[in-house]
């Protein structure tokens, strides 16, 4: 039995096992966690990788196909594709993070305090996200978008706005099979203020669930993100973001010049595929049933 | 009796939900601080003009007033008129539907006939070769953008192979589509022995369908599975087995029990699919509602916009209620009184 | 012959941890039992004792991460552990039956009553339809369901619990095992209807000539409906014999301790009252399981300890059990 000893120290044997441990668990958390890791290196050090300027023009080179000079060709304005592409990098992270944390500080809250609750507000609240859930999240965000302004800024709040819905849920039905519990009944018996049972008590027992779901919703925020740019709602060309490279390039899709959509659009579906595979892998670490040995 | 009761009453629980989709249509476009006097009246507008219009608009009036005037209007079917075809946005709205509902039809229908059985194999052998293999594919067409899915299809079947037609509607320019039977045009080019133009329409039917099934079908493998996996575990499905009923039943014991949470699911897949098939019309040219809408939407049509939103919030609210009544056909537990 | 026989059968639960460590639970420790026709045997033990992973072996129910590693389950004669799937349906259902707990669960609930039992009818024994109709309206009558012809098409959602037990009876007789297998079978139950439930079965075994497996925390039930009763702790049986002689003259220091813990109502109650905790299935002591809880413990229950023979049918597994008439001869002192 080498997985329990005694000890509770943490030798580096130990963190190793444990990594290797959970790679060959999942080894699609493992893929995922690469590709995302990838990803992140270029969007920090995209400099690095760029062999040109992503917003300077060439314009003698016009949509010229890959080459040795432009490995991904050039675009119509006569822009270096490939350092679009990585340029890109920086809009996915730049708009998935923030607007997966606004959606957790907002619904994770939210969802403490209806659970905790209950009663009228909590009512009103669920009527709520049910009447949003009629709504197509895709035509809701580019609507609310249109309406509001559109300001790279306004796509992040709005996006984090309207995914606090997921995190307040699952954060709300965790609070609910908790609220009896003796271990909260008996820190209200001993007198604690309301926001230390929430925050203190209840917050970390029922946020796994929610936190298991982040990637799974920066996922969705990188998708919906390039969507709206792809509909030129929020980034307009010739910003180098992956959905505003794709409109670009539609154009130029049934003329040939395929290379211009194709790669942004290759590097969306593997950084999204990335978030995915990880978001998935978390489900099969957290959920011992699927850790079946053949 | 019992049952039309039933329907009656389930009809009526849907009305708070309805008065919630107005009221969230209504403020979609009020909170967002654009002034829809400034885009009537124009640049050039006095501060009379200003006050005028904003008078017939009703916008001098409390908000409130403001929404109970709007959702009169709604009831009435007055959705307001759009700036950019100068028409009714209702009579535009349902000029469209009819054209989205075939795809969607086609696309839907696909995607689950790809994904339960799909779903369901996998969960028969959970971590098995084939499991994985889809469980990679689900995961994948999870994260394959609609339109580059469709732009592609573009670029391979009419630029490279000239297989299929360039997507710019739903029949070739140089045919006259067939008399208005049930607003598809393959069917009723069939229904109407028209075989030119079947063959058109189906040649345009063809990739933005295959579109929508792939991307429909992810999820719902991935649900399917989950939802078998469930039931497989369920006392009723051990029970089966230890009574030594043979695999062939007990299979079709788990899918007839795994039948109601899976037309639950799909049921509220069709929401998000709406907003999916808007981005397949609007590069496919389709014509429909979602183009429509899309379009209100990047140019500023707000009246437009908010009869879009509003429509498919309707149909949406609409399919949770034939999943109920169709639930309530199937399911002996569901007590109908 | 044995109807059923079960040979130092090993049961464990394989899978990784989040180390990717393989980890191994023990959770049964060469279980033997015998079991003949027209004898009900009951299996006791407190939850976790591994009564309920016995019949799921061997029955052959398991699924991973439980893994049979040992031990042969002989049924009529026949090997059933090396049986392919389809092989082990023929005898499931058929010869072997099995009544569990939760009935109102475990009823196919879209299918109706009378189905089900035609259904079951129909693949194990075969013929005309009309004839497994009748032959499950006959053991509807036979188990007690009141208007068996308007039950035929009732749904399992509209039962009692203590009618869906019924119709689980009356699926389990439908086929005439030979061996029943009663999981729990009145927990869940109003204790009037428990008791009419397992009348009813001690009946039907009666008439029918079956082997029967009760399993079950309950002593009451132990001493009013079985010949034979097996104590389970931590995967083993620490004593079997005859219901009476265990009864009256408790040998193993757990079975005393179970019986003491239970003075009015013999109703097994929380783990407590009968102090310390069973072993860790991970990591079991070597020598006797029990040492740990058992008063009487010294330094040689460190050694695996003997199974004794206190008399015919008779049998315990510990260091401290004489031998009734041989006297201290086999307890290896």
């Amino acid at each position: 039995m080498t997985g329990r000893s005694p000890s509770n120290l943490w030798t580096m044997a130990r963190l190793g096992n444990r990594i290797r441990g959970i790679s060959r668990l999942s080894p699609t958390a493992t893929a995922g966690v690469i590709i995302i890791l990838l990803f992140g290196v270029l969007a920090l050090f995209s400099d690095m990788f760029m062999p040109h300027d992503p917003v300077s023009s060439f314009t003698d080179r016009i949509l010229q196909p890959p080459s040795a000079q432009h490995w991904f060709g050039t675009d119509g304005n006569g822009m270096d594709v490939f350092s679009r592409v990585i340029y890109g990098a920086k809009f996915g992270f730049g708009i998935a993070i923030p607007a997966v944390i606004i959606a957790v500080l907002i619904g994770v809250p939210v969802g403490l305090i209806a659970g905790y609750r209950g009663g009228l507000l909590d009512e009103v609240l669920m009527r709520i996200f049910d009447g949003l859930r009629v709504f197509p999240s895709i035509i809701l965000a580019l609507a609310v978008v249109a309406a509001t302004g559109q300001s790279l800024l306004n796509v992040v709040l709005v996006l984090g706005f309207l995914d606090s819905p997921v995190f307040a849920r699952l954060v709300r039905s965790e609070v609910l099979a908790l609220r009896s519990s003796i271990f909260v009944e008996s820190a209200i018996a001993a007198g604690n203020p309301t926001w230390r049972i929430l925050f203190l008590h209840l917050l970390p027992n029922s946020i796994q669930g929610a936190m298991a779901q982040t990637a799974v919703r920066a996922a969705w925020a990188v998708r919906i993100s390039a969507t709206l740019a792809f509909l030129g709602v929020g980034i307009q060309a010739p910003t180098p973001e992956w959905g505003a490279m794709i409109r670009q390039g539609a154009e130029f899709m049934v003329s040939g010049q395929w290379w211009v959509a194709i790669f942004p659009g290759i590097a969306l579906i593997l950084l999204v595929f990335g978030l995915n595979l990880f978001g998935d892998g978390i489900q099969d670490i957290l959920d011992p049933r699927r850790r079946v040995s053949k | 009796m019992n049952f039309s009761h039933f329907i009656f009453r389930r009809t009526l629980m849907v009305i708070p939900l309805l008065v919630g989709v107005v009221f969230l249509t209504f403020m979609l476009v009020r909170v967002g601080g654009l002034d829809p006097v400034g885009l009537l009246a124009g640049p050039t507008a006095t501060a009379e003009e200003f006050k005028m219009i904003r008078e017939e608009l009703g916008l001098d009036q409390p908000l409130w007033k403001q929404f109970v005037i709007y959702a009169q209007n709604v009831i009435r079917g007055d959705l307001g008129e759009s700036w950019l075809s100068n028409r009714p946005v209702l009579d535009d709205i349902m000029a469209r539907s009819l054209i989205s509902l075939e795809l969607l039809f086609w696309g839907i229908g696909i995607g689950t006939l790809i994904g339960v059985p799909m779903g369901l194999r996998a969960a028969f052998r959970p971590n098995g070769r084939f499991d994985q293999t889809t469980r990679i594919l689900s995961l994948l067409g999870f994260s394959i953008p609609t339109y580059w899915l469709g732009l592609v299809m573009l670029f391979v079947f009419f630029y490279l192979l000239r297989w299929a037609p360039p997507g710019m509607g739903r029949i070739s320019l140089m045919i006259s589509p067939p008399d208005f039977i049930t607003g598809s045009y393959l069917i009723d080019s069939l229904l109407t022995a028209d075989w030119r133009a079947a063959h058109s329409a189906l040649a345009h039917l063809i990739l933005p369908v295959i579109c929508l099934a792939i991307v429909s079908a992810a999820p719902i493998i991935k649900q399917t599975r989950a939802i078998a996996l469930e039931v497989i575990a369920s006392d009723s499905v051990r029970y089966a087995r230890a009574c030594g009923l043979q695999t062939r039943t007990v299979r079709s014991i788990v899918f007839k029990n795994s039948a109601t949470p899976i037309i639950t699911f799909v049921g509220t897949e069709i929401t998000g699919l709406v907003g999916t098939m808007s981005l397949i019309e609007y590069v496919f040219a389709w014509g429909g509602l979602g183009q429509y809408g899309l379009n209100a939407i990047v140019r500023g049509d707000f009246t437009a916009v908010q009869g879009y939103v509003l429509t498919l919030a309707l149909f949406s609210v609409l399919v949770f209620l034939v999943v109920d009544i169709i639930i309530a056909i199937i399911e002996p537990r569901v007590d109908l009184s | 012959m044995n109807l059923l026989s079960v040979q130092d059968l090993q049961t464990h639960f394989i899978f990784r941890d989040i180390d990717h460590q393989l980890r191994e639970a023990k959770a049964l420790n060469k279980v033997n039992l015998t079991l003949n026709s027209g004898q009900v045997l009951g299996i006791v033990g407190e939850t976790g004792a591994g009564k309920s992973l016995t019949a799921q072996s061997i029955c052959g129910l398991l699924r991973p991460p439980a893994k049979i590693v040992g031990g042969s389950v002989t049924f009529q004669g026949r090997e059933l552990l090396t049986l392919s799937e389809d092989e082990i349906n023929t005898i499931r259902g058929a010869e072997i039956a099995m009544v569990v707990q939760n009935p109102r669960s475990s009823l196919d609930p879209l299918t109706q009553i009378g189905a089900q039992l035609v259904r079951l009818h129909q693949t194990h024994t075969g013929g005309p339809l009309a004839g497994s109709r009748k032959k499950a309206l006959d053991m509807m009558q036979a188990v007690g369901i009141p208007d068996p012809e308007g039950r035929f098409t009732a749904w399992p959602h509209e039962l009692s619990g203590g009618m869906a037990q019924r119709v689980l009876i009356a699926m389990a007789l439908i086929n005439e095992p030979k061996l029943l297998i009663a999981d729990e079978p009145t927990t869940g139950l109003d204790v009037t209807v428990q008791a009419q439930i397992l009348d009813l079965l001690n009946e039907l075994v009666a008439r029918f000539d079956m082997g029967c497996m009760i399993i079950t925390h309950d002593l009451g039930i132990v001493a009013h409906y079985c010949d034979q009763v097996a104590v389970m702790f931590a995967g083993e049986i620490v004593e079997q014999g005859p219901t009476r002689e265990v009864f009256l003259t408790p040998a193993h220091p757990y079975t005393q301790q179970l019986l003491a813990a239970t003075p009015e109502r013999l109703q097994l109650g929380v783990k407590s009252q009968l102090g310390g905790q069973p072993p860790d299935l991970f990591n079991l002591p070597t020598g006797c399981l029990s040492q740990d809880r058992c008063t009487l413990a010294t330094e040689k229950c460190g050694a695996p300890p003997p199974l004794i023979e206190i008399s015919k049918g008779h049998l315990a597994r510990c260091h401290f059990v004489k031998p009734a008439e041989k006297g201290r001869s086999k307890s290896n002192e």
